[in-house]
């Protein structure tokens, strides 16, 4: 019983951080109608914030406490003046979700290049020795987490229900163009939303840093679990965000304390997979209803219009196909060798994100979770059961496809945001699966003794022959999926991306192409994880993690949704840059988020796509001067 | 056959919370004609094509197409049908060039499967060649074929809402509502609208068609359907309903009964 009662204990005192994220997130999503992905580095600096500004500057306690708050809510301000406001005006809901994964990384590598890796204990506020409440034991520190957060959601509904200011805030949540039409200045409620929001995550991590260890990346789990908590919660909801927080800490820690910690991640993540494909309107509350017949707001600027077609694109792929074939030549067998297969084995797998984001508009949070169902289950089948790696990759590609349709399926009625938050779901669910299995994949320290691929009896051992299997397969891929594009098939995935509703006016059914397109994308996810496993004779959780889903998304923008091999600009450079630069290994995390924001932020189309409408208006204009300067002239 | 219905409605009902967007609406389309429905701002016309098209469905009544029931189908499956809609604001798909948009419309002829499509093999081919050409003609009809390799939505809103009607072309309709489609246009550009329109009822499409614009109306429409809040008010030729003391009094509004 007392073993019970302090569990649950440190339930609510975990839970209460949870609650803290979730009041955050719910505040930007009530102004910006976006979760604010990034909310959790907030924590993160917050709690190491504190500790430099109490071991290297000597401050005391009681300075440094609101002293890292204040610079949270700086850096969460200077976020929004400096990326959301500018973002806001071009990028759809999807566009917005990436860039907070870009603030996510970005904030994450800059902790790293920071306070370096290892992980950081902050001394308890008031002493290590915990207090006795009739033989229970209760840390010290669980006063000061239940103090800071009751004074936190305390002090913020008083401003949220009884002031002025406050009130606009509400106006502008319900009907943002409603409340700028009667004079509330929105920019300035999205300002204070992203600062209180930073503040809040920022106090969360100070008080709960004593009572857990903080790394670089620990921000990732807590905008998961704070995440969750605001969806059960109802997504908006304050009163839900708490309730969802401190539910969510408890229901972790029973299940963690009484059966695994396995079961209880996996418990959540299904929890929340279920909330948000039937109650997406949160445990407590239920959701609105949106006019169908009027348009979503599409980035125009995101959507690129210009494709390569005709002589150019041949011109381009027979220039490519050379290239790939003696590049292995003129390598001579260096290391890149084997970096070019992974850029290889990579591409496959964003060809497939390409078409699912890209060409259909629907964003995948967790695709390296389909690497993850391919990769395992063709190793686990060559290397333990001996089954050819050719039958082993399709078993593998089988079980993801399985897995994609029921996926598929089950969310076939959510729309943008929430498939793309089930889809994280999704990949947060696999890794916690790949960690926790250690009897099935190996467990964290990964699965060993893969053997190479072999077809008919010939292994691709080396490095060489490796990279001509994987080059093939990604050149037929491009050609089979370009003609696709260029046809009925790939114009239906367009419009379904560029207006659903008009779409389906002209016959095109969409759901049926939204669940094939995530099925392909799904089964080229598959065979890329296989080749990655068979290629590296080894595979482990965070080979596949959530991790690699968001540097997949990343290369995807930055090479050009839309356009197939623009993304193969993206797979490249962050592939060969880390393995040619090794010194800058520690800057890779932080260079990723950067470039992941500047691109969305300046150049939605990819360099890719950016650069090929660049072109397109410089050949209208050469060739518009000409003849229209006549007609000028004489007119 | 001539003389039978194309569109048919039965006591439809809608309401959007406390508010009475169509109330027991009821009307018949007549298989090639050209019908107009008008109305006052607010007057439920474009829920009327909503209901009809399924984007909600409706609190009660029912609706039918050439004798097939509409209610319950998905919008998609209505376009099957041969009921293809265009909508109010101008809804040219970004992220496509002009010519892209107009081919869009052809997607229920594309017979290709998609794995034929992938490997591009000769049927595929020749099928893209034939619905280029047709949409290349229409581009032609309605003056747009230089700007055939622009973005979409770079073009002006008319000539958008133009592109939307020969989209809805493509897709050889046998009943085509069109909710507005002169708003944004100029003169010119509405008579060479009007010229359209004809043309597509003379090839023997059946014509729904929501307007504002009242001389057009009265210039091409065989018959009228009168909304005013959310109520049919008076149907028949153009001539009978421009007479209609009710329509007369829901145009100039109530004060005069007041007064
Ligand atoms: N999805 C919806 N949610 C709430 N109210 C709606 C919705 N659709 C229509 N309405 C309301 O129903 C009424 C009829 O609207 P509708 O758009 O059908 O009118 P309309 O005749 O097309 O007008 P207009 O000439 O301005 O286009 C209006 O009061 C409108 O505000
Ligand atoms: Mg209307």
């Amino acid at each position: 019983m007392r073993e019970a009662v302090e569990i649950a204990i440190g339930g609510v005192l975990a839970g209460s951080v949870f609650a803290l994220v979730a009041v955050g997130f719910t505040l930007v999503y009530s102004v910006m109608g976006v979760p604010n992905l990034a909310q959790g580095a907030f924590v993160v600096l917050g709690a190491l914030t504190m500790y430099s500004l109490e071991t290297h500057l000597r401050w005391p306690l009681l300075a440094a406490v609101p002293g890292a708050a204040v610079v949270a809510a700086l850096v969460g301000g200077a976020t929004e003046r400096l990326v959301i406001r500018p973002a806001r005006r071009r990028l759809p809901t999807s566009g917005m979700l990436i860039l907070m994964v870009g603030l996510l990384t970005l904030f994450e590598g800059a902790s790293l290049v920071i306070w370096g890796s290892q992980p950081y204990s902050i001394p308890a506020f008031s002493g290590e020795r915990p207090a006795a409440i009739a033989g229970i034991r209760i840390p010290t520190q669980g006063f000061w987490i239940l103090g800071a957060t009751a004074a936190s959601v305390v002090l913020l509904w008083y401003i949220l229900a009884r002031t002025v200011f406050g009130k606009a805030l509400r106006a502008c949540a319900e009907n943002p163009v409603a409340a700028s039409l009667m004079g509330v200045p929105v920019s300035r409620m999205t300002l204070f939303a992203f600062a209180a929001g930073a503040a809040l995550g920022a106090i969360g991590g100070e008080v709960l840093g004593p009572i857990t260890s903080i790394e670089f990346d620990t921000g990732r789990f807590f905008t998961n679990s704070g995440f969750i908590a605001f969806a059960l919660g109802g997504m908006g909801s304050f009163f839900g965000a708490v309730v969802g927080g401190v539910g969510l800490g408890l229901v972790q820690q029973l299940t963690a304390g009484y059966i695994s910690s396995l079961f209880s991640n996996t418990l959540t993540l299904v929890l929340l997979l279920a909330v948000l494909i039937w109650r997406p309107g949160g445990l407590l509350g239920g959701g609105g209803v949106r006019r169908e017949d009027v348009r979503e707001f599409i980035g125009a600027s995101a959507l690129p219009a210009y494709r390569l077609t005709g002589r150019a694109a041949w011109s381009l792929a027979i220039l490519g196909a050379g290239i790939v074939a003696v590049l292995p030549a003129l390598l001579g067998g260096t290391g890149l060798t084997g970096s070019l297969v992974i850029t290889g084995i990579l591409f496959i797998g964003v060809l497939g994100l390409d078409l699912l984001m890209g060409y259909t508009g629907q964003v995948s949070l967790g695709h390296a979770g389909f690497m993850a169902v391919g990769g395992y289950t063709a190793a686990i089948l060559a290397t333990r059961l001996g089954v050819a790696p050719l039958v082993a990759t399709g078993a593998g590609i089988a079980l993801s496809l399985a897995v994609a349709l029921v996926l598929s399926l089950v969310t076939a009625r959510l729309r943008g945001l929430y498939l793309a938050l089930a889809t994280l779901a999704f990949g947060l669910l696999v890794d916690s699966v790949t960690v926790g299995l250690t009897g099935v994949t190996g467990g964290p320290s990964g699965l060993v003794g893969i053997p190479s691929f072999s077809l008919g009896g010939y292994a691709f051992a080396s490095a060489t022959s490796t990279y001509y299997l994987v080059w093939g397969v990604a050149g037929a891929l491009v050609i089979v999926l370009a003609n696709l594009a260029r046809s009925g098939y790939g114009r239906a995935l367009r419009a379904t991306r560029a207006d659903q509703t008009a779409a389906r006016a002209l016959g095109i059914r969409v759901p049926r192409y939204k669940v094939s397109v995530f099925l392909i994308s799904a089964a080229l996810a598959a065979l890329a994880g296989s080749l990655y496993a068979f290629h590296f004779h080894f595979l482990s959780p965070e080979m596949v993690s959530t991790s690699r889903s968001l540097e997949m998304i990343t290369m995807l923008v930055l090479g050009g949704e839309g356009t197939l091999v623009g993304p193969l600009i993206g797979v490249a450079l962050l592939t060969l840059l880390p393995a040619a630069v090794q010194p800058l290994a520690t800057y890779k995390t932080l260079a990723e988020g950067l470039v992941l924001v500047l691109i969305m932020v300046y150049l939605p189309a990819g360099i890719f796509g950016g650069g090929l409408s660049g072109l397109q208006r410089l050949a209208s204009r050469i060739t518009h001067l000409s003849p229209h300067a006549g007609t000028a002239s004489s007119g | 056959m001539p003389g039978s219905i194309a569109l048919e409605a039965r006591g439809l009902y809608k309401s959007f919370g406390g508010v009475l967007a169509i109330a027991d609406v009821s009307f018949t389309v007549r298989q090639g004609s050209l019908t107009a429905a008008i109305g006052p701002n607010g007057a439920g016309k474009t829920t009327l094509f909503n209901l009809v098209t399924n984007l909600y469905p409706p609190d009660a009544g029912s609706a039918s197409c050439f004798g097939i029931d509409l209610i319950g189908r998905a919008p998609d499956a209505v376009a099957t049908l041969g009921l293809v809609r265009t909508f109010q604001t101008a809804r040219a798909f970004p992220g496509m060039t002009v010519l892209e948009n107009v081919l869009v419309g052809a997607h229920l002829r594309v017979r290709a499967k998609p794995w034929l499509q992938a490997l591009w093999l000769r049927a595929v081919r020749d099928e893209e060649r034939a619905i280029r050409r047709q949409a290349e003609a229409l581009l032609e009809v309605v003056g747009l074929a230089d700007r055939r390799d622009d973005a979409a939505i770079s073009l002006p809103l008319g000539a958008q809402k133009l592109l939307e009607v020969i989209r809805a072309l493509m897709a050889r309709p046998r009943l085509l509502l069109l909710d507005e489609p002169a708003a944004g246009l100029n003169d010119v550009e509405t008579a060479e609208l009007a010229r359209l329109l004809l043309a597509v009822r003379a090839a023997g499409v059946t014509l729904m068609v929501v307007e504002h614009n009242m001389s057009l109306v009265m210039g091409i429409a065989d018959d009228i359907i009168v909304l005013d809040l959310g109520r049919v008010i008076a149907t028949g030729a153009p001539a009978a309903v421009q007479a209609d003391p009710r329509v007369i009094e829901a145009y100039l509004g109530r004060e005069a009964e007041i007064a």
